[in-house]
């Protein structure tokens, strides 16, 4: 299979400009065009109730499945069930040779281009045409579709006009888009008149009367499955739905969330053969047509059984996990995808079609920032599904080799400092600036572009613990343990002290485990969970040494971690799995934290006037934990700071953990509009509550010669206790 | 057997079969040989207090929002007025400058409606108007206007609930340039659960759907374009006491 040379394919998407324009205008439009079609509705509820469905069609969808086959047959339609995409275009030849096919029309469908479908007409001297204006224009450009509601959004009208005139042999003017509509009007019809056999996806299958459902906007479904005298149906297992009734469960959500529309133009259902009227020896007959039902499986029921994987039936492909995506609004969907785009195409490649070494060359430019859980119709989780992709991709292949440095160092800890204090004390004064040094080696060197790097700090955090336990409170209101993780230790190590500051006033004793590691997220990250278990044993020994009520972490991602996955991680471990359910249930992210406490102090009375900071919501705290006011909570009171909203506050920055260094083509661009939206804003100070982030923007703001200051939440709260 | 007239929503209507079996078969299962999804919606499908005709202002707001053209009449009577006007308007460029030529129409629902085949009737004293679905079937590819019917609306999404079981009426609906459709206007639903709701009494087999608008794209640089594939305008003349 072809080798991607992803970074290459980034570097020539961020120069189109076409495609950049385009992008990033229908990013900014999105968010609000979707909410707006959702007026007056509960989205939250139609969300949960078409997931719910969805969950229980998962779970008897071998049951489901004979139910519409039985519905299909009775009705006379004809039932295949395929394995795979070489059997599904093995029934197409049978069914084309049996009713002497020459011509084919097909609506769009993913299921037929995750198969490459067309292969099988055109081997065999079948005339096949794609009536979907958008596939059709890139069909004839050869192009791959980079979205799967809007396939050829990156092209604009004059590109669109060049394929129109490629085809049809005259020169058609890209000006005038109306006139391009007229003549694909013109060609296709003349197409749809003249195929015998049609061919449509479905947007859903309904078991209790064979029907299937397709939701389009120009028609052409409808067209395909009335003028053709033979209709055929190629079907994925994901679009069952028991019954017509619940049809409106995936009515009311996809096109709101799909094309912003409360419905698009075409409803259409189909259930069995229905009549036609056509010239059958130079005489006019009225026959029911012949109906063909292709049921799809292609890696979808193997998916079904696993409890993670069968998430993914809770997909409606309505695109809208792309639309919002900060890594898809800037490379677009060739870059990231295979046949399928995005973060749901990362996830559909590595299930289907025995994907998964297409998915792991692509995969990894999902960030995890989880802005796509927060728009999907049914909820998917796409970035844990990508995490268990990888960690099954690790299992069948091994780790990548890139990582061997950070296995060797990630469990030792002052190895790791030295290692680190080492590369920076190779760059000399006139390099660094302020806290930010601007070169460094090894690994870090692609990170040094468009940002500064911070300076790896003289002492780590955890050298400077000790001295702070006299300052402990003699009766404390708790006893907490105090998590650094990596960033917060060797580099915001001043951040820790502040961190250890704040949770003292806040009637806490502080104590700091000294074994304890990093969280293990950069591995587990990329799959490696052997080595994953390995770190989060010896924390979880670290912390049982010591009895207390909670263990803080001012890392959001650490948090998430020790929070969430440690859980998961012993599964399959009894002793462990019980170990790692205590350490879980004390975990607690520092600002929402402290925030508690200082309600419970009365100290979170919002003060006014003051210096203007403004605050970042990073991906691992809003959308990972759930924590977006409690920080503004603390904000807003503390004494002479003004809290100023920017835009996008909730957008990546770019950071996401060591994406930030392998793709800084993408990063920076993410950085430099962050940049942009903190300066617009006229605030002296960006706060975070993250040190990843705090590293990616406050390099930025400095680099950048804002003059802007990046603080953690807990150097804020800290300078202002006396 | 060229045709046989039996009762039908109250009208005496003809319907063709094949044989006398047929006939005879259909009717001991109460069914007759009506190209639909469901013979009588209004008996059948919509229940009690589904449907209302106070959820009809929402869809008329939401159906002219998804660009089609609304036009609420009393009866069949000045209905068959603003038909007249439509085409005439058509005719004379008065929607969007553009002269659309109406001679040749293709026209569905008569044979169930009496009032809709009097006004098919008059309009062919100065069109050409197709009605027996041969004949649509072989104008399909010239013909400019289609008109033919819809059974409910539906408030949420302005969409019109067709049932189109028959070839006929989804070419007529879907081919020519201009769609233009009959709705009763009493019969109007809140959402498109409860409209799903009732299909899914009556939906044994065939089509039938939503239709909101006109054909549709934005595939060129997102830009809203109407009449891809489909029609270009779609006129709902929603009918006050139509059943
Ligand atoms: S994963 Fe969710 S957001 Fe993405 S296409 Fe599927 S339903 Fe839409
Ligand atoms: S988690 Fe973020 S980067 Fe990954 S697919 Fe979702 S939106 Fe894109």
């Amino acid at each position: 299979m072809a080798e991607r040379n992803i970074k290459e394919e980034i570097k020539a998407k961020l120069k189109d400009d076409v495609m950049q324009g385009a992008l990033s205008k229908f990013a900014e439009q999105y968010p609000g065009s979707r909410l707006k079609s959702y007026e007056g509705q509960d989205i939250d509820a139609l969300r949960n109730s078409f997931r719910d469905m969805k969950i229980d069609a998962v779970n008897h969808i071998e049951e489901l499945a004979d139910k519409f086959q039985a519905s299909v047959e009775k009705r006379g339609g004809v039932f295949y069930r395929a394995k795979d995409g070489d059997e599904v275009k093995r029934i197409l030849v049978e069914i084309c040779r049996e009713n002497n096919v020459h011509k084919v029309v097909k609506s769009k469908s993913m299921a037929s281009e995750e198969i490459h479908m067309n292969e099988c007409f055109t081997n065999n001297g079948i005339e096949v045409k794609e009536t979907d204006l958008g596939e059709w224009m890139i069909a004839i450009a050869g192009h791959k579709p980079s979205h799967m509601v809007m396939p050829a959004i990156h092209l604009n009208r004059y590109q669109c006009a060049e394929m129109f005139t490629q085809e049809l042999k005259e020169e058609v003017p890209g000006e005038n888009i109306p006139y391009m509509i007229q003549k694909a009007r013109e060609t296709l019809r003349e197409k749809f008149l003249a195929a015998d056999m049609g061919v449509t996806g479905a947007n859903f299958g309904i078991a209790e009367n064979g029907a299937i459902g397709l939701v389009t906007n120009e028609g052409n479904a409808r067209l395909v499955t009335t003028l053709p005298r033979i209709h055929v149906v190629l079907i994925g297992y994901e679009k069952l739905i028991p019954t017509v009734a619940d049809a409106a469960k995936v009515l009311r959500l996809l096109p709101r969330n799909g094309t912003c529309q409360r419905m698009t133009s075409y409803m259409t259902m189909v259930d069995g053969p229905t009549p036609v009227i056509y010239e059958k020896n130079g005489e006019w007959v009225e026959e029911d047509r012949k109906q063909y039902v292709i049921l799809m499986d292609n890696g979808r029921l193997e998916a079904a059984k696993d409890p993670i994987f069968k998430q993914v039936y809770q997909c409606v492909r309505c695109a809208s996990c792309l639309n919002v995506c900060p890594i898809w609004t800037k490379v677009g969907g060739h870059v990231y995808g295979h046949i399928y785009s995005g973060g749901i195409g990362a996830v559909l490649t590595g299930l289907l079609n025995n994907g998964l070494d297409d998915f792991a060359k692509f995969s990894d430019l999902c960030i995890g920032c989880r802005t796509c859980v927060t728009v999907c119709p049914g909820k998917m989780p796409i970035p844990d599904i990508i995490d268990e992709l990888r960690s099954r991709y690790i299992q069948k292949n091994g780790a990548p080799s890139m990582d061997g440095i950070f296995q060797s160092v990630m469990s030792d800890r002052s190895m790791m400092h030295t290692l680190l204090l080492k590369a920076a004390s190779l760059t000399s004064a006139p390099f660094t600036n302020g806290k930010f040094i601007r070169h460094l080696p090894l690994f870090f060197a692609n990170m040094t572009k468009g940002r500064s790097l911070p300076a790896i700090a003289p002492t780590p955090a955890r050298d400077r613990m000790e001295a702070l336990y006299r300052n402990n409170p003699k009766n404390p209101r708790y006893k907490v343990a105090y998590f650094s993780g990596c960033n917060m230790d060797f580099i915001f190590s001043d951040s820790s002290v502040n961190v250890v500051k704040v949770l003292q006033d806040a009637e806490c004793s502080v104590v700091y485990p000294m074994e304890q590691s990093c969280c293990g997220k950069p591995i587990l990250g990329v799959g490696d969970r052997e080595t994953g278990r390995k770190i989060a044993k010896k924390n979880i020994e670290a912390f049982e040494k010591y009895d207390v009520d909670y263990i803080i972490s001012a890392c959001p991602t650490c948090t998430e971690t020790l929070h969430e996955t440690y859980k998961k991680l012993f599964a399959n471990d009894p002793e462990w799995s019980r170990r790692a359910e205590a350490f879980c249930k004390k975990v607690r992210e520092f600002s929402s934290f402290v925030a508690e406490q200082y309600k419970r102090m009365g100290r979170l009375t919002p003060t006014s006037g003051g210096e203007k900071v403004t605050y970042h919501d990073s991906c691992h705290i809003k959308r990972g934990l759930g924590i977006s006011e409690e920080p503004r909570a603390l904000l807003k009171a503390a004494k002479g700071v003004e809290l100023v909203e920017m835009h996008n506050c909730d957008k990546c920055c770019g950071m996401a953990g060591s994406f930030g260094m392998k793709y800084q083509e993408v990063s920076i661009p993410m950085l430099e509009e962050k940049v942009k939206n903190i300066k617009d804003t006229g605030a002296t100070t960006a706060v975070v509550a993250c040190p990843a982030c705090m590293m990616q923007i406050g390099g930025g703001l400095d680099k950048a010669e804002t003059g802007i200051q990046t603080k953690h939440i807990a150097d804020i709260l800290a300078e202002r206790i006396k | 057997m060229e045709g046989v007239l039996l009762p039908f929503r109250g009208n005496i209507l003809k319907y063709e079969v094949t044989d006398v079996c047929d006939l005879l078969q259909a009717m001991c299962k109460g069914e007759l040989i009506v190209k639909k999804v469901c013979r009588d919606w209004p008996k059948e499908a919509f229940g009690s207090g589904l449907v209302d005709e106070c959820y009809y202002d929402e869809f008329e707001k939401n159906a002219t929002t998804a660009a089609a053209k609304v036009f609420k009449v009393k009866d069949f009577a000045e209905g068959e007025v603003k038909l007249q006007e439509i085409l005439k308007n058509l005719a004379a460029g008065k929607y969007d400058d553009k002269v659309l030529p109406t001679k040749e129409i293709l026209a569905v629902g008569g044979e169930e409606r009496p009032e809709l085949k009097a006004i098919y009737d008059n309009l062919g004293k100065d069109y050409t108007v197709f009605t027996d679905k041969f004949d649509i079937a072989k104008h399909k590819a010239s013909a400019e206007v289609g008109i033919s019917v819809a059974e409910f609306c539906i408030a949420e999404s302005g969409s019109i609930v067709v049932d189109n079981k028959s070839y006929e009426a989804r070419v007529t609906s879907m081919l020519p340039y201009t769609n233009i459709v009959f709705v009763p206007a009493k019969y109007a639903v809140k959402d498109m659960s409860v409209a799903c709701e009732i299909i899914g009494k009556v939906f044994k087999d065939g089509y039938c759907g939503f239709v909101t608008g006109p054909s549709r794209t934005a595939d060129i640089e997102r830009v809203l374009s109407l009449g891809v594939h489909g029609p270009n305008y779609l006129f709902i003349i929603a009918v006050e006491d139509m059943k």
